[in-house]
């Protein structure tokens, strides 16, 4: 018998769907593989030279990315500027699906840097932005590119952007503390704008591959991009006592049993079991699945991890003092409205968990390094125990119409001024103090969590396949062909 | 120790991992004794709370035991049978132990269906919160790391409910859990010596009829010999006799959904229906053994090894029933023995030389401590008459016996026996197996099976090594 499955990449061009659709609708349905043994022969070869010529066409035509319109504004307010190059960060979602891109973000000004400096791209200041962006970012948002405005070669600009793209990628990707996914995208954009003639030039990489070329791709505008992306949060106990080793306890000390006792966590959330509004979703199931669509939808998760490793021997050990994390934090992730995945919404929120506990640490870390003794927060107990209050979590909505925020961290002694300011020179939003959302974390009231473990009494509309007669699915194959070829010359998808 | 009535239908079996840790702030034995005690009092308070979630193993219902939740597929509701539920419990591969009908026939079947729960723990919660805080503390301490391995059963009776079954494990498994951490604690307390800890084990036995599955905690690590104590007192307690054991930890209880990791069968003999005789009775080994046979372990004995591979099979009987904790020895041990008490010249270890009952009977008690009784019949014909003398055995010691005679060696398992007609069977084990461990084909072709007074050689002496229980616990 012989079944083949419709490559998901394929899947992403819409004329392409609805053309197989049209065909073979008999069989056909979105997840499973198509029996061929059930077709005639000569359809099957209308088949495979269809897929060829589409495989071709996707090959050519790349990765489409749609982009919110007020990037474009953005963008076009950069070019206006006289400095020349801007750099600056593409922040959206990537997925098998499709590619969103929500906002751009240019570079900050090195205030020390010298006028003749200020016209050449200074790779690790990049980087650091990129680093810093990226701990501002729910879950479901990502540095996914970078962008230049330049009035340079294109040539030299692709290089260029090619040589960020790869720094910035393998900077924020090594301080994950999960594995890469197989189903992860890794195909990242570049863009580059000439801003005399206005030109973009758009192309993607595949960061996992380092002599990778550039490949063509979409770059389109439109408006109202986020108004219906999914919102997937919760609010997540953290319990974590480590031991410190028994020689120094210094701060150096104490970050290598932080990130030790972190990886094991994370590998504990990784692994756990997710709920979605108290039901456990089949993996390949969609999450919007009988929701209307362009309706905004949030869901709340819950999460049961276990212990996986066994620990029964050597089970005293000397120790020089302990570490421990304890408190609550809110997660949240979101994901493009174009029926995504149960399993993208668990993989997205675990990652966000585990981030923005790892993030509050290290930002702990990295304050305790540079303050040598008074730290922000601490009070001392005893001579020896000291308590630090990591920082929490604010939300800070994006001017897009949508439920889309990006986030900063506070600590106890600063004011909302800072977090403002920090909003500012990071991501260059300007927001006020009232629009920040300072309700998730330090709070007693109940967020917007709502637990509900009754079964829902929901009925799961499965979708319906059409009957049709193989008479009109032999006249629309030979109208594919012609639309196929259409397709590559009109160049119109 | 939770009691539990093995004879209704379901068994609810509840394993986890929790995480034990603490900081030992001090060596003071007391204080140390205070932060062990309290760090189990926060476990428990962690099993009876409601982020204590239990996760029914191979389906997707999962139970939040302290709080009126659980989720599950749309089309269970609180009020489907639990029968029904099992559909959603995918069927295991039964290990090859046993025809269902036969076991549900067999009243010393114990549990009709185990149901495997994973304990679990939900880290999300609705507010209130309150941001994390770090806390370092400088000490030259100690710090404990164990991970504690529950194990407990319940057991409940049929055609319940949904709601009733988490109404159970509301009450019965939560209960179950907190007092498994209770006996853990003592446990520990009771075994630590300065700075080490030896970790709380569970392990399951099942005691003779009404008493039925009963959990133990015992010290990892501790063999069985430095146990006795212990085992005193839960003879006494549960009123048992002295002179076998019950709780060694071969004794453990094998459920019926975990295959055997050895691979060897266990019990062929339970496949059987018994034969009826008039006025007739049946005497059975009692207790667990696995069939040895030729060829096993890639050792090609075929036509030699029929008396060493009866012998495996004793020596797998007095293992599994918690009497020695030697395994079962290869041909080659075996010889090594017959050499070390005299028997054999050295020349005999790696040769295909053939043993009988007295050399068996030798290997036992130079090997494994045991004594055995020879009984001797001078011809096949007369083996008839010792069915009182079988019955006994069966009955007081009821060890395998092996048999040789001829030019055969085989493993005997039981007789059914008439008093007053003298009508006798033999159920008989045949070592001269070549095959795989099919429980199907053994049956099928009788290489366990129930056989007449025909079966053994007319005029042919034979020779009977029956081995005798150690009057240990």
């Amino acid at each position: 018998m012989l079944t083949i499955s419709i490559p998901s990449h394929l899947l992403r061009h819409r004329r392409a769907t609805e053309i197989c659709q049209c065909i073979f609708i008999f069989f056909w349905s979105a997840d499973e593989p198509l029996d061929l043994s059930k077709l005639p022969a000569f359809l099957v070869e209308v088949l495979a030279t269809v897929l060829l010529l589409l495989n071709i066409f996707h090959e050519i035509m790349g990765r489409g990315y749609i982009v919110q319109d007020d990037v474009e504004g953005y963008l076009s307010k950069l070019c206006e500027q006289k400095a020349d190059p801007v750099t600056g960060l593409l922040i959206g979602q990537s997925s098998t699906q499709r590619d969103f891109v929500v906002m751009a973000i240019r570079t900050p000004q090195k205030e020390e840097s010298a006028a003749a400096a200020r016209n050449s791209v200074d790779k690790e200041w990049v980087t650091e932005h990129a680093r810093q962006v990226s701990r501002m970012l729910p879950g479901g948002l990502s540095v996914v590119g970078v962008f230049i405005i330049t009035d340079a070669d294109a040539k030299d600009a692709l290089t260029t952007l090619r040589q960020l793209l790869f720094a910035v990628e393998n900077l924020i990707s090594s301080e994950h503390l999960w594995d890469p996914a197989d189903d992860d995208v890794t195909d990242c954009v570049t863009l580059h704008i000439n801003p005399k003639t206005r030109k973009t030039v758009c192309r993607t990489f595949d960061i996992k591959d380092p002599k990778s070329v550039a490949k063509p791709a979409d770059w389109k505008y439109q408006s109202g991009l986020c108004s219906s992306w999914a919102t997937v949060s919760c609010s997540l106990n953290v319990d974590m006592l480590l031991p410190l080793p028994n020689n120094r306890t210094s701060t150096g000390n104490m970050e290598e049993c932080l990130k030790e006792g972190l990886k094991a966590w994370a590998h504990q959330i990784e692994s756990g079991l997710c709920l979605i509004d108290g039901k456990r979703l089949p993996e390949d199931s969609e999450l919007t699945v009988g929701q209307r669509r362009n309706v905004r939808q949030t869901y709340t998760a819950q999460l049961l991890i276990t212990t996986e490793n066994k620990r029964l021997t050597d089970v005293i050990e000397q120790c020089g003092g302990s570490v421990s994390v304890t408190g609550a934090i809110h997660s949240r992730a979101y994901l493009h409205s174009n029926k995504p995945k149960a399993r993208l919404a668990e993989k997205l929120l675990k990652r966000d968990v585990v981030s923005t506990v790892a993030t509050r640490v290290q930002m702990m870390l990295e304050e305790l390094l540079a303050s040598d003794q008074e730290s922000k927060g601490s009070c001392r107990d005893k001579q020896q125990k000291e308590l630090f209050c990591l920082p929490h979590r604010i939300f800070c909505p994006l001017k897009v119409s949508g439920p889309l925020c990006v986030c900063d961290y506070q600590f106890s002694d600063e004011g909302l001024s800072e977090v403002t300011e920090r909003l500012k020179e990071m991501l260059d939003i300007d927001a006020a103090e009232e629009d920040l959302d300072t309700r998730q974390e330090m709070t007693f009231e109940i967020t917007g969590c709502d637990i509900t473990p009754e079964p829902t009494q929901e009925k799961v509309e499965a979708p319906e396949h059409k009957k049709n007669y193989i008479g009109v699915a032999m006249a629309t194959a030979v109208a594919l062909l012609a639309t196929a070829a259409s397709m590559l010359y009109l160049n119109d998808i | 120790m939770v009691v539990v009535d093995s004879e209704t239908a379901t068994v609810l079996r509840v394993k986890g991992l929790l995480e034990f840790r603490c900081q030992l702030d001090s060596t003071d034995e007391q204080l140390v004794r205070n932060v062990i005690s309290r760090t189990f009092e926060t476990l428990r308070s962690q099993v009876k709370s409601e982020s204590c979630v239990l996760a029914v193993s191979d389906s997707p219902v999962i139970i939040w035991p302290n709080k009126d939740a659980y989720a599950t597929p749309e089309e269970i509701t609180p009020s489907t049978l639990c029968e029904d539920m099992h559909q959603w419990i995918q069927a295991d591969e039964q290990e090859s132990s046993g025809k269902k009908s036969s076991k549900k026939k067999s009243k010393k079947s114990s549990v009709a269906s185990v149901i495997n729960l994973r304990l679990m723990t939900e880290v999300t919660k609705p507010g209130p919160l309150s941001a994390p805080i770090l806390t370092k503390t400088v000490l030259k301490s100690h710090f404990v790391s164990v991970t504690l391995p529950l194990d407990c059963v319940v057991c409940t009776g049929r055609s319940d409910t949904i709601k009733e079954y988490v109404f159970y494990t509301k009450h019965l498994l939560i209960e179950a859990l907190t007092h498994q951490l209770c006996e853990m604690e003592k446990v520990t307390l009771q075994n630590m010596k300065g700075m080490t800890l030896l970790v709380p084990e569970p392990v399951h036995f099942l005691l003779p009829e009404p008493k039925g599955l009963v959990t133990v905690v015992y010290p990892v690590g501790v063999p069985d010999s430095q146990l006795v104590a212990q085992r005193k007192e839960l003879h006494q307690q549960f009123e048992l006799p002295d002179d076998r054991p019950y709780f060694r930890r071969a004794n453990a209880y094998h459920f019926p959904n975990e295959p055997y990791k050895d691979g060897y069968l266990r019990n062929p003999h339970l496949a059987l229906t018994h034969p009826t005789l008039d006025n007739g009775k049946v005497y059975l080994v009692q207790g667990i053994y696995s069939y040895h046979h030729y060829m096993q372990d890639r050792v090609d004995d075929n036509g030699w090894g029929c008396a060493y591979r009866s012998l495996q099979t004793i020596c797998s009987w007095f293992q599994q029933q918690g009497y020695v904790e030697l395994p079962v020895p290869t041909h080659k041990e075996i010889q090594q023995a017959l050499v070390d008490v005299g028997d054999k010249q050295a020349s005999f270890v790696g040769s295909r030389q053939w043993i009988g009952s007295i050399e068996v009977q030798a290997v036992l008690s130079h090997l494994l401590g045991l004594t055995s009784k020879i009984l001797f019949v001078s011809q096949g014909a007369e083996l008839a008459s010792k069915g009182r003398e079988l019955a006994n055995h069966f009955l007081t010691e009821g060890t395998p016996v092996m048999i040789g005679g001829g030019v055969l060696a085989h493993t005997i398992l039981g007789v059914a026996w008439s008093e007053t007609t003298g009508q006798i069977r033999y159920l008989i084990l045949d070592p001269h197996y070549t095959g795989a461990e099919d429980l199907q084909v053994i049956t099928d072709k009788g290489w366990c099976g129930w056989k007449g007074p025909d079966f053994w050689d007319q005029t042919a002496y034979y020779n009977l090594c029956l081995p005798q229980r150690p009057k240990v616990i």
